[in-house]
Order: C-alpha cells, then sequence, then structure tokens
C-alpha cells in the first residue's frame, strides 16, 4: 500500500477514554489532602506598587499558604530576555500579572483569602500603542532593560529586532516599473483552547510531580528547575490528557507557582483557570502587529524588490517571542523569487498581555498583510491574482527571499489544486467571489528521542517524551513502530506526556512531533527490527538481511512459507536478550542562505518548508457588512502525509480557525490596556453552524530533509492562508481593501461604503 | 440540602449547598469527571447533559433543580456491550481530537438523533451548535453524527 494513501482506517489509541469520559485531564485529578489555588492579579496595566499586605489573607481560617515575591528564589527568567519573575516585583506590566497566591480548604476559601490581601499602587501611564513606544520620548515597560540578561538585539521598548537583506533595495526599487506601498494592522487574538488549564503540584520528600495542562511538559519543567532552583532529576511533570493548547499552552507559566504553594502548605495544591483568567492571564495572545512593506515590479509583472517594516506587540514580557521579528519578516518577503529584499521587524513592549506563540505565531497576520499587498500587486500591473502568483511563487531550483535556494517543493501545484477546487473563475452572484491566497511555514529540526520495547507475549509499548494535543500526532507513532517491526499499529500502547519517563522533547509545538519524534521512533524501532531479523534468522536457518518483517510475521524474502511468527519471536528473546529499542536520530540540518540577518534567530533558513494555497468562496452583505464563508479549497504541501485522517483533521480545524481570526475573533483593548472581551459571550469562536464545506488537496512532494517518508509539520499551516483569502474574496465584492483584522462587519461595511461613495453607487 | 440525584440510573443521596452548580456536583461529589467544565457561561457546552433526555448546560443548572429527575452523562453512553453506536462513529470518523468538548458533543448529538433519528447536515449543524470545538473544524463531527444517523 502506498504511504498516506488514505485507505489506512486509523483509530486513535486514546479515542476509546476520550469517548467514554474515562480519559483524565488535569482538571479531574484529586489527590488525599489536595488544596485550592487562587492568584491575586494586578487588575492594572500598569503600576508601581506601594503596598501589599498578605498578613490579614494568612490568617483567614482554611488558608494554608500565601505566597508573593519575597516567598521564592530571586531569578528573573525568560527565553532571549531575562525579563519576567513569577511574582510581580515592584511593578505590574499588565493586567493579569501574578502578584499573589494563595492555596485554602476549598475554591471559596481560597478566592476570599486572595481578594483580601491588601494591594495598593501608584498607576503609572499605559504604554499601549507600538509605534508610540519605540519613540524614544516613549516611557519604558521595563525601566531596567539595559541590565537584563539578554541574547537578542534590544532597543528603547524593543525585545527583540531582526532583519533580512537580500541584494540592494534602494537601485531595484528605483529601477522598478511600478511600485506599491501597503499599511495593513492587526489585532491580537487568542488560541482559546476548549480546556482552561489546571495544575496539580505534589511533593514527596525533595522531590515534587506536576501535573499540568501543557503543551511543553520538558519546557515546563525546565521552568520550575530555574525559578525554584532544582535539578530536572526532582521535578516530574506529567501531562493528564490534553484539552487542546494551539500555542495557547506552550511556555512555562503557573507549575511553578503551584509547586511552591504546595511546598509552602505542605499538601497537594490545585489550580484551575476559569475561561476570564485563561484569556487573561497566560504569557500567551496572538501578537498584533502594524505591517508597512513596499513592493517594486517590473513591466512583466515580476517582483523585483520588496521592503518592509513590522512591528510586533510584545506585551509586557517576552515570553517565547524572540524569534517572532524573524519569522515575521519571512512572512512579509512571502513565498515568492524577490531577488532585492531589506526588512525589519520589532517585537514591541507594551503594558498588554504577553504575547507567544499561537499556531503558527506571526503567520496568519503577516500572511493577511503580504497576500492583500499581493492582490494590489497584481490590479496594479493588470493580471489576474492567481497568475501574478504562479509568476512569482518559488518553485523547485529557485533562490527565495532569503537566499535559500528550494528542492522539490510543491507550492505551484498547490496554487493548481486549490483553483481548480474552487472553481475559480466560474462566473458568481455580484456579493460573492473566490479570495486566493499562498502561504508558507517552516518545519522545526530539534532533538527528539523515544524509547520502543516488544514484550514478551508480542505486544509494544512506545516511551516516548512526545506531547499530544489532540492533533493525533502522537498516536500516528504506532503506525510508524508498526511498520518498521511488522506488527499492527494496534499492537502498540504509547507511555507518553511524562518527563520521568520519555526521552526529552520540544512538545506540541512546531507542529514538530512527527517529524522529529517520529524520526525517533524510527531510529527506536529499527533497532528492534534488526534484533528480530537476528532471531528469526537463527530460527529460519537464514541470513538476517533475507528475512523481512510483515503482518506480524517475520519471513525469509522470496520463500513465504519460511516464517515465524513475531510473537514467538518475542517470547525468544523474553527468555535471553529483550527486544528494547531507544532511538533519537540527528535532525536535518538548516540549508545555506544568503541573506544577511541582523539578530538572527535561525528562522530565514527554512527545513522542509511546507507550502499551501486557499481559494475561500465568501458571499457579502454590503448592508450590513457582514460576511459568509461558502466554501473552502485548501491545498497543501506538507510533504508525505502520513496519517490522513489526522492530517484532514488538522487541516479543518486550521481553516476554521483562520476564519475566526479572520472575521469574529480579535482582542478589544481599552485605552488602558485592559482587554474588554475576555470572555466567549463577547469573543466569538467559530460554530458548527458557521463552519463552511472545506475540500483538502495534499500535494505530496516528499521532502528530502523532512522526516519520516519525507514528511513536513502539518498542525499549523492550514491556519496561515485563511484570513488572507477571505481578505482577498471580500475586496473583490466591495471594490476596496480592508486594512484592518479581524474584518468585523463594521470594518467590512465602512470599506464598502468609502468605495461606493468613491465610485459614486 | 438533601437530594436524591439520578445519575445513569444510578441514585445518589447527596447533601450539597442550594448554589451548587450540577456539573461541579457531578464532578466532585459523584466522582463522574467526563463532563467538563469550560467556560461556566453556557457558551462552550462542554459540559452538556441530558435531564430526563433533554440536554443542558449542567455548569449553569442548580444540582437541587435536578431532585428526582434523570440526568444522563457521557459515562452513560456506553454499557456493558461496548461503545454506542454514535461512539464507536465519532471514532471511526476522526471527529476526536483533544477530546475536551467531545462528551458535550456526544451528549447533543445523542439528544438529536432520539428525537431525530435520520438528521440532514443542516440539522446536525443546528443541532450541535451549543458546542464549541476547537479543534475539528466540525467536519468529521458532522460525518460521524450523520453516518450514526441511519442505523440506530
Amino acid at each position: 500500500m502506498q504511504q498516506g494513501s488514505g485507505t489506512t482506517k486509523f483509530v486513535r489509541a486514546d479515542g476509546p477514554d476520550k469517548v467514554t469520559g474515562s480519559g483524565r485531564y488535569a482538571a479531574d485529578m484529586v489527590l488525599p489532602g489536595m488544596l485550592f489555588a487562587a492568584f491575586r492579579y494586578a487588575e492594572v496595566s500598569h503600576a508601581r506598587i506601594v503596598e501589599l499586605d498578605v498578613e490579614a489573607a494568612r490568617s483567614m481560617p482554611g488558608v494554608l499558604a500565601v505566597l508573593t515575591d519575597d516567598d521564592v528564589p530571586d531569578v528573573r527568567y525568560g527565553a532571549g530576555v531575562a525579563d519576567r519573575t513569577l511574582f510581580a516585583r515592584g511593578v505590574v506590566r499588565f493586567e493579569g500579572e501574578v502578584v499573589a497566591a494563595v492555596a485554602a480548604t476549598t475554591p471559596e476559601a481560597a478566592r476570599s483569602a486572595a481578594d483580601a490581601i491588601v494591594f495598593e499602587y501608584e498607576e503609572l501611564p499605559a504604554i499601549v500603542d507600538v509605534e508610540q513606544a519605540i519613540e524614544p520620548v516613549s516611557p519604558l515597560v521595563h525601566a531596567g532593560w539595559e541590565d537584563y540578561e539578554a541574547s537578542t538585539e534590544r532597543g528603547h521598548n524593543v525585545a527583540s529586532y531582526s532583519s533580512i537583506t537580500l541584494g540592494d533595495t534602494d537601485t531595484a526599487l528605483a529601477a522598478a516599473h511600478t511600485v506599491v506601498t501597503s499599511r495593513y494592522v492587526a489585532d491580537a487574538s487568542h488560541a482559546v483552547p476548549i480546556e482552561p488549564r489546571a495544575v496539580l503540584a505534589q511533593w514527596e520528600g525533595d522531590k515534587v510531580t506536576i501535573w499540568s495542562s501543557t503543551q511543553v511538559p520538558f519546557d515546563a519543567q525546565a521552568g520550575v528547575c530555574e525559578t525554584l532552583e532544582m535539578p530536572a532529576n526532582r521535578v516530574r511533570v506529567v501531562v493528564p490528557h490534553l484539552g487542546g493548547g494551539f500555542g495557547g499552552k506552550c511556555g512555562f507559566h503557573f507549575e511553578a507557582h503551584v509547586a511552591a504553594l504546595a511546598r509552602a502548605a505542605r499538601r497537594p495544591v490545585k489550580l484551575v483557570f476559569t475561561r476570564r483568567e485563561e484569556f487573561t492571564a497566560p504569557d500567551r495572545r496572538r501578537e498584533g502587529m502594524v505591517i508597512e512593506l513596499t513592493s517594486g515590479l517590473d513591466a512583466d509583472g515580476r517582483i523585483v524588490a520588496r521592503t518592509g517594516e513590522v512591528l510586533i506587540d510584545c506585551g509586557a514580557y517576552i515570553a517565547d517571542g524572540a524569534f517572532f521579528p524573524q519569522v515575521a519578516s519571512m512572512h512579509i518577503a512571502g513565498p515568492y523569487s524577490i531577488p532585492n529584499v531589506s526588512i525589519e521587524a520589532s517585537l514591541v513592549y507594551t503594558n498588554h498581555q504577553p504575547s507567544g506563540s499561537v499556531r503558527a505565531p506571526t503567520a496568519p497576520q503577516g500572511c493577511w498583510a503580504v497576500e492583500s499587498h499581493t492582490d494590489e500587486l497584481a490590479e496594479t500591473v493588470g493580471l489576474d491574482p492567481v497568475e501574478f502568483r504562479r509568476l512569482n511563487a518559488v518553485r523547485e531550483g529557485a533562490t527565495g527571499p532569503s537566499g535559500q535556494v528550494y528542492g522539490p517543493i510543491g507550492l505551484l501545484d498547490c496554487i493548481d489544486a486549490a483553483v481548480a477546487s474552487a472553481s475559480y473563475g466560474t462566473d458568481l452572484a455580484a456579493d460573492e467571489a473566490v479570495g486566493v491566497a499562498v502561504g508558507w511555514w517552516p518545519t522545526f529540526a530539534v532533538p527528539s528521542g523515544a524509547y520502543v520495547k516488544i514484550n514478551g507475549d508480542g505486544s509494544g509499548q512506545i516511551i516516548t517524551g512526545a506531547q499530544e494535543c489532540g492533533t493525533g500526532s502522537v498516536m500516528t507513532l504506532c503506525q510508524l513502530a508498526a511498520e518498521e517491526v511488522g506488527l499492527n499499529p494496534e499492537d502498540f500502547q504509547l507511555v507518553y506526556q511524562d518527563t520521568a519517563a520519555g526521552p526529552w522533547d520540544m512538545g506540541a509545538t512546531g507542529s514538530q512531533t512527527l517529524v522529529n519524534n517520529g524520526r525517533a521512533v524510527v531510529a527506536a524501532s529499527q533497532q528492534i527490527a534488526d534484533a528480530l531479523k537476528k532471531l528469526a534468522a537463527d530460527q529460519l536457518e537464514a541470513s538476517p538481511d533475507d528475512i523481512e518483517l510483515l503482518e506480524g510475521q517475520a519471513r525469509v524474502v522470496g520463500t513465504p512459507a519460511a516464517s515465524i511468527a513475531i510473537g514467538e519471536l518475542a517470547a525468544i528473546a523474553a527468555g535471553g536478550e529483550l527486544l528494547l529499542g531507544h532511538g533519537s536520530g540527528p535532525p536535518p540540518v538548516a540549508p545555506e542562505i544568503s541573506a544577511t540577518c541582523v539578530g538572527d534567530q535561525g528562522m530565514a533558513a527554512w527545513v522542509a518548508p511546507q507550502f499551501s494555497c486557499h481559494a475561500i468562496r465568501v458571499k457579502v452583505d454590503r448592508d450590513t457588512g457582514v460576511v459568509r464563508v461558502l466554501s473552502v479549497a485548501a491545498a497543501h504541501d506538507s510533504g508525505t502525509i502520513i496519517n490522513p485522517m489526522g492530517a484532514q483533521g488538522q487541516v479543518h480545524g486550521g481553516v476554521l480557525m483562520g476564519i475566526g481570526q479572520a472575521l469574529s475573533e480579535g482582542t478589544v483593548y481599552d485605552d488602558r490596556g485592559n482587554q474588554m472581551n475576555p470572555g466567549l459571550l463577547e469573543y466569538k469562536l467559530q460554530t458548527i453552524a458557521d463552519a463552511p464545506p472545506i475540500s483538502i488537496d495534499f500535494v505530496g512532494v516528499a521532502a528530502p530533509d523532512g522526516g519520516p517518508r519525507g514528511s513536513k509539520g502539518i498542525a499549523e499551516a492550514p491556519n496561515v492562508a485563511t484570513a488572507a483569502a477571505i481578505a482577498n474574496g471580500i475586496a473583490k465584492v466591495v471594490g476596496a481593501r480592508l486594512t484592518q483584522l479581524p474584518m468585523k462587519p463594521e470594518r467590512v461595511w465602512e470599506a464598502s461604503s468609502g468605495a461606493a461613495e468613491a465610485g459614486g453607487r | 440540602m438533601k437530594i436524591n440525584l439520578n445519575v445513569n440510573g444510578v441514585t445518589f443521596p447527596v447533601d450539597i449547598e442550594p448554589d451548587r452548580s450540577l456539573s461541579g456536583v457531578l464532578r466532585n461529589e459523584i466522582g463522574l469527571t467526563g463532563t467538563k467544565e469550560g467556560c461556566d457561561d453556557c457558551e462552550c457546552g462542554a459540559c452538556m447533559v441530558l435531564l430526563d433526555g433533554h440536554p443542558v448546560n449542567s455548569c449553569s443548572y442548580l444540582a437541587v433543580q435536578t431532585d428526582g429527575r434523570q440526568v444522563t452523562t457521557v459515562e452513560g453512553l456506553a454499557d456493558a456491550d461496548g461503545l454506542a453506536p454514535l461512539q464507536q462513529a465519532m471514532l471511526d470518523a476522526g471527529g476526536v481530537q483533544c477530546g475536551f468538548c467531545t462528551p458535550g458533543m456526544l451528549m447533543s448529538a445523542t439528544a438529536l438523533l432520539s428525537e431525530n433519528p435520520e438528521p440532514t447536515v443542516e440539522e446536525i449543524r443546528i443541532g450541535l451548535s451549543g458546542n464549541l470545538c476547537r479543534c475539528t473544524g466540525y467536519a468529521k463531527i458532522i460525518e460521524a453524527v450523520g453516518s450514526d444517523a441511519p442505523s440506530t
């Protein structure tokens, strides 16, 4: 059977737990003597702490611990910039900053005690506008920033700066036939997993076990080790079933707060977030962006130069955003062959909630801006938007905007497939149009590890550091192991998301699981396969090289009658040398690039880049500005597809999230930096009634530098080009560009009315 | 207050404060954690249970209001013979990803199918519109509920 041909029926190993309600999530966990945690938040976006008095709270009935910055080690942490402390120190910088934490015998007692903490402050000016924040006259979010440990390029309210320079844009723009400049603004949005986060910590002696709804257990473990000053082998992070993440549960968040409470109270402590807390407190929000870009075209419509400046709203702390400027720059360049490029991007501190990796960070906003701009370019030179993209898109052998030369890639195939599926070019009603956009996203090549064992009864186990966030990527590891050793996927059980059991893994982030942990599982399984072949060779009096492992049997190639069941071999091994495999495998090496990068974060050289084209049919009510998405054609080059059902699920989910980001989602702030819609009544996710039919084409170009079988990532890519394609559809109908994301009805109505007035309609 | 809470055919006498939510009592007093809490304001549907066969958001339903009535949770769908056809259909179609919305989704779909055994896609979209899912884009959930419809 051809790999990924779609004929495999795939029932995920965790499925029965999830449909019966027997699967445990972090909030479901209960321990004897367990206490409940509550946080006291700043509830002001920028202020100097005048008084913080916890004495009254400490003496309340049922309260066993109250902690502030005074009660934890003096550690400042943060990836790229050490700008963060567990509890506010002297100054609060966003509304959801934790000032104090309480553990008490009931959730109500904990809440009452948190409210009883005396917290007085002097409000400071809120810095909420990225363009003003970078001006030298702007007040600073971090007055002491120059003393922080840092590895990024920094400046005035700039946490991380990065640039990509290729060729000579000044000369090329001066010589261009046509020059177009655009400006786009994207509002912040949220990941919104349906499970609010929960953390439970229990100490036994000098060791702590933390059950957490994190996407990145090893990162969470590292954060606890750093902030509580402990070695990794005394901190165990276990993730029960994880109720979604979408990046919102990446990073180190509240594990150390809860562990510190449990240590102080000498009891297990559980924290469960409300939906409002889930919106306001984590260092995770999809970043707002201001994007300006200029492109020069030659007379044939080829892009000869592009310049751009991107300001990204970092919020109060850097979280994992150090690489955002460079990945945003790549998106402003786009998947086009442009010989002259000069793009710079800054991650700008404000008094908003910190930004962090949410499903393809910076990409949907960047793609929305650059693909809107691309339709403007096509119109300027009188080319159809699809033809314009075919002319300029990167292809095999082409040089991209960072000077990377591409191997076999399928962007042109994606364009062909999507426009065909969408019947692009056929006549539609006057209020309908098909918008087209292309997108791209890297594959993250990182270390990863796994063990595989075959038990004496022939059943198998995969012990992996990988984290399942719902996508099914960890479930698919059973399929890879099974193919290597000749068993069925159902013959394997998984031991996963436990830092004490599995080797290090980056976690459910960067769409990396199947690429990197898949490589590790294949490597481990190959050791088992080699051992099985040797055992079979002894039994069948053949050479190990002539043994094949298929359908539960070890067979001599060409002599199917000479065979032995793998279960029998496992029984033999159980009486001698056990069937154990361990693997990691070297990650693919980053490709060469010729661009010059200041503040390089390694994000301009993309291993196994993924490509996509979305063609989306929209219907616009010009009187109300309401947009309906009628159908979506999504074509993806995510390399070889290993688990078709899982990959389809990622496209369906990513597209719908993208529709939400395009039309209904978007965080609204007041002028003091507070969120005005931190709840599901006011922050609207797409429902099943909104969901359009989505057709999917996987063009499946095997990646020579990808994961197992030539696979690439898939979970983030479908989110990238969705808002962009919708924008291009809306612009066709209303005759004007939408320049702010999300494209809410009032914004669509304004653009439509403006165009109608200008056109005399 | 002392009430008799009948859950999945078993009666549990419980003594609870009158302000307790049904989801909280199910999860904490009865020990059935399949019912999930995602928002506490009736927007996400993860806490959906059946009350005398009708779907309700148990996070916003007072436990004392259910005294003497029949509550069905996700734990009540499968029996000794195995999964209910709808549960199996959700697995076969790939309608489960993170699984956090799944219990509520299954309860809404069970209510829909008991009233309308062969729903159209449009009827499924209306029947499940009170249940948010962030993972699946709903496509395979619609497929699962549709495929289950004719045979049960």
